[in-house]
């Protein structure tokens, strides 16, 4: 019985996340050559990446160790965890927006967990464009490298897309915590943030000082979004700064980090003090 | 009392907010990194009040009296620093969700609807939110529409709505799901005449048929008038009167007059609720006696009962003016006051 | 105009150029965050293409610390007009958008230079910003001082026009405002369109050829390239005269573009009104 009223809350709460996300989507196809010119936007942005892919592979024999399609791995692993993270969770970062708009206390009288509402909030049309790009470059790179797909691999790609797409989800939500305090600053921490996820994920942590790497692979976990599980996949473990046990790992660690996030969450949430008068 | 009866019901809330201090300039935005210095300022200092099914509740007080606080402890947006609140039976800052299907409100400068499609599809995503099954939402809109004229613009956008209308469409969202009870947050400002009577009309219906526990919070006196049974007033975060329209304006001593034309002229016997104030000719004018400050309507059964009258008028301090006055006289306290006693609290 | 109205005058256009300043300097949070955000973005650039020319001499004719010098000055470069001035709430787009843009015209000032002025201040105070990147650059070895004697001035006659450049472009981009309702995803693409083709993401020596020649056709390459290619020393000195011709007549074509569309906007405005 409890079996039962379980399963249709979550089917009940699967349809109503898709209702609230057609609505919005709704909403943006009203301005139509915003849409089309975000999709393209979307695609630019991430494309500045594939510019530099191209000059590498063209020029260059390689990166830190790892040969031009090895780093097109971690691009495309990077880009394709940060797609779905677009799909999930993107909203996350536009907390501050939510606050200061007023938004917030509206969620707050709704039956619905305020998580969920922000994540729900707005649908971002660039995500499209974000995997396209993915998916382009993560072809380039099987082309240059010559792996040997076995099942494990696989599973283990997928795991890492979503885990790497989790950390970001995680990191995300710790800092939009200090968003529900002081929204105005917090505005350009999140521009800073994203800005040093997808500039510094997508390149082998190798090439940078031994101290800047261990920033970044246990400061702030870049290094378990792409980094790591392409070294996992390739089997090139110089230059990484955790054992191999560890790297096998990162899918793992993206969970761990999402549901401590989500924690920290909730205990900044209820004490939410309201904004103006 | 079984809590439960009583839809809302607040004790002694109050309402600290820690603030950082940061003084002006380059200088101290440095400083306040470096070495936050932290100012506590009491917001709302113990107010307790309830409202009863099929009551409406008026808010009074000026800006930054603590009213918009008090409403979010009263939803549950913010919890209060001591004190409890109990809205329908639960707290509505822990139990968060549960709570919010009792509850619906309007803040009259923030819509809940979405802001680029038509009125009628945020009510249609707010059914499914509230879980309303389809053959209430039918009717109630029907309801809605009937007192609210809302099918004459719900397939417009709402950014296209005029205020007033986008206004009604919020109430109808704020009511989809039929709660408890409802808040209202200056709803009917900036409106035109006639829509803001249909709104007084449509509240009016809600609290009288339907039941409702509606707390009100408005700057407009004729609305308090119109609509509400019960005013509580708050001044710097604390509640300085509680009572019926009548009673504030003897507490406040608000005067009233009633202006008689005789047709016959006639001896003067005494009046227990009023005397007379002035005379000219058969014109003469009724004010109330100093020792006892009697109701209007008492007063003018009396003067109809004891003279012959041929015509009658009565003027009464509207309540704008005995705010007015009040605010005017507890502001000049407080300059006087301000003197030697407060200090921020470090 | 008289000596000490012109003294005035340029009172009253620093005073107008100090409001980005202040407002910056007013939010130390914003001062910190930004200065992390370009530290990070020069270091990163700066591992990445040392760790490309590791077991390379020369690319594309250039030698390492030449693709180093201009990837990173590339970087400091892009600080000099920042895309943040969208979001504020007194950028361009606002005013049109709010209909503010007509006091502009009800000013004494003409609206042509009031937008220049405001561009200088804000120019100007990312110039602080890069020197001081620069001066760290430079200190740290990042970036190759400039050899021979006229690269330095070659290099900031043709910045001073690229510059110049680069104000027409988001010039007419604005006033582009009056005749569509342009909004921000159209800005993001057309920033990256400019950045990509001006060298910010990648030293335009290394794309293929057939890209670079039709680049030229385009004065997005005036902007950073060039200025670049002359400080690290990928062009010659005796080159230099023809490059900065170049970009001297796209400054003048620009100019009168950007003067045609200004006399179109300001009728537009009066027939349009209030």
């Amino acid at each position: 019985m409890a079996g039962g009223t379980a399963l249709r809350r979550s089917v009940y709460r699967l349809r109503l996340s898709w209702k609230l996300t057609s609505l919005n989507v709704r909403a943006r196809l009203e301005y139509r050559v915003e849409f089309a010119l975000g999709i393209l936007a979307g695609i630019l942005w991430q494309a500045s990446v594939m510019v530099f892919a191209t000059v590498l592979i063209s020029r260059f024999p390689g990166l830190g160790g790892w040969s031009s399609g090895g780093v097109l791995l971690i691009a495309s692993i990077r880009l394709l965890s940060h797609a779905v993270y677009g799909v999930l969770f993107a909203n996350v970062n536009r907390l501050h927006a939510i606050v200061q708009e007023g938004k917030l206390e509206a969620f707050l009288l709704r039956p619905l967990p305020v998580y969920r509402q922000v994540v729900l909030h707005q649908f971002h049309i660039n995500t499209f464009g974000d995997l396209a790009v993915a998916v382009t470059l993560f072809s380039l790179a099987l082309r240059r490298l010559a792996l040997e797909w076995t099942p494990f691999k696989i599973v283990f790609l997928c795991a890492a897309v979503v885990g790497g797409a989790l950390i970001e989800a995680a990191v995300q939500t710790a800092l939009s915590c200090a968003a529900l305090r002081s929204p105005t600053a917090t505005a350009d921490w999140t521009g800073w943030l994203d800005h040093t996820l997808s500039t510094f994920g997508n390149y082998p942590l190798a090439i940078l000082p031994g101290a800047v790497s261990g920033l970044l692979t246990f400061v702030l976990p870049v290094a378990f979004i792409a980094y790591l599980p392409a070294a996992v996949l390739t089997g090139t473990y110089e230059g990484t700064l955790v054992p191999r046990e560890i790297a096998l790992a990162s899918p793992c660690a993206g969970v761990v980090l999402f549901l401590a996030a989500r924690r920290l969450w909730n205990w900044n949430m209820r004490r939410y003090e309201g904004i103006g008068g | 009392m079984n809590s439960k009866s009583v839809p809302v019901i607040a004790e002694r809330l109050t309402k600290t907010f820690r603030v950082a201090h940061r003084s002006a300039g380059f200088m101290g935005g440095v400083r306040a990194i470096f070495r936050p210095t932290w100012e506590y300022k009491p917001v709302v200092r113990g107010v307790s009040l309830s409202v009863q099914p099929g009551e409406l509740v008026a808010l009074l007080g000026p800006n930054g009296a603590g009213k918009s606080t008090t409403i979010k402890m009263l939803t549950g947006i913010v919890a209060p620093t001591t004190g409890s609140v109990r809205l329908c039976g639960l707290d509505p800052h822990r139990n968060r969700e549960e709570n919010a299907r009792n509850i619906g409100a309007v803040f009259g400068q923030r819509s809940q609807l979405w802001w680029d499609l038509p009125a009628r599809d945020s009510l249609v995503m707010l059914r499914d939110i509230f879980e309303v099954p389809a053959g209430e939402y039918r009717e109630r809109l029907r309801q809605f529409d009937d007192m609210l004229e809302l099918s004459r613009f719900w397939d417009t956008r709402v950014r296209h709505l005029s205020l007033g209308q986008r206004v009604r469409c919020d109430l109808a969202a704020a009511l989809l799901h039929d709660p408890a009870v409802l808040f209202l947050d200056e709803p009917t400002i900036g409106m035109d005449v006639l829509v803001k009577e249909q709104v007084r009309e449509f509240l009016r219906h809600q609290v009288a048929e339907d039941g409702k526990a509606v707390l009100l919070t408005t700057h407009d006196m004729k609305e308090v008038e119109h609509l509400a049974e019960r005013i509580i007033l708050i001044n710097d975060g604390e509640e300085m009167f509680e009572g019926g329209v009548a009673a504030l304006r003897s507490r406040f001593g608000a005067t009233w007059k009633v202006h008689v034309t005789l047709s016959d002229a006639v001896g003067h016997p005494r009046l227990a609720h009023a005397r007379i104030v002035a005379r000219e000719g058969a014109r003469v004018t009724f004010g109330p006696r100093p020792e006892a400050s009697a109701p209007l309507g008492h007063a003018l059964k009396e003067i109809i009962n004891a003279y012959p009258v041929s015509d009658v008028s009565t003027e009464e301090d509207s309540l704008e003016d005995i705010m007015r006055t009040y605010l005017g006289g507890a502001a000049a306290a407080r300059q006087s006051a301000s003197g030697g006693s407060r200090m921020a609290a470090r | 105009m008289t000596p000490v109205g012109a003294v005035a005058t340029i009172g009253r256009l620093c005073r107008i150029t100090r409001v980005t300043w202040l407002s910056e300097l007013l939010e130390p949070g914003r001062m910190v965050s930004t200065a992390i955000q370009v530290g990070s973005q020069v270091f990163l650039t700066a591992c990445l293409w040392t760790a490309l020319y590791a077991h390379t001499e020369v690319s594309a004719g250039l030698q390492e610390h030449q693709a180093v010098g201009y990837a990173v000055l590339a970087v400091l470069a892009s600080r000099l007009r920042p895309l943040s001035r969208d979001m504020a709430p007194d950028s361009f787009y606002r005013h049109m958008r709010e209909g503010t843009i007509l006091y502009w015209f009800l000013r004494p000032l003409p609206p042509h230079r009031y937008h220049l002025v405001r561009a200088l201040g804000d120019q100007a105070h990312g110039l602080l910003w890069v020197l001081a990147g620069y001066g760290l650059c430079t200190t740290a070895g990042v970036v190759p001082l400039p050899d021979g004697r006229w690269t330095l001035p070659a290099f900031l006659v043709s910045m001073f026009l690229g510059q110049v450049i680069v104000y027409q472009l988001s010039l007419i981009l604005d006033l582009l405002c009056f005749w569509t309702v342009a909004n921000s995803n159209a800005l993001h693409v057309s920033h990256f369109v400019q950045s990509l083709l001006s060298g910010a993401f990648a030293p335009l020596w290394f794309f293929p050829g057939w890209f670079t020649t039709a680049n030229s056709f385009l004065p997005f390459q005036s902007t950073l390239h060039i200025p670049l290619s002359i400080y690290v020393g990928r062009i010659p000195v005796n080159r230099v005269p023809r490059e900065v011709a170049v970009q001297a007549v796209w400054c003048l074509l620009l100019w009168l573009i950007t003067r045609t569309l200004w006399k179109r906007a300001e009728s537009r405005v009066a027939v349009q009104g209030g």
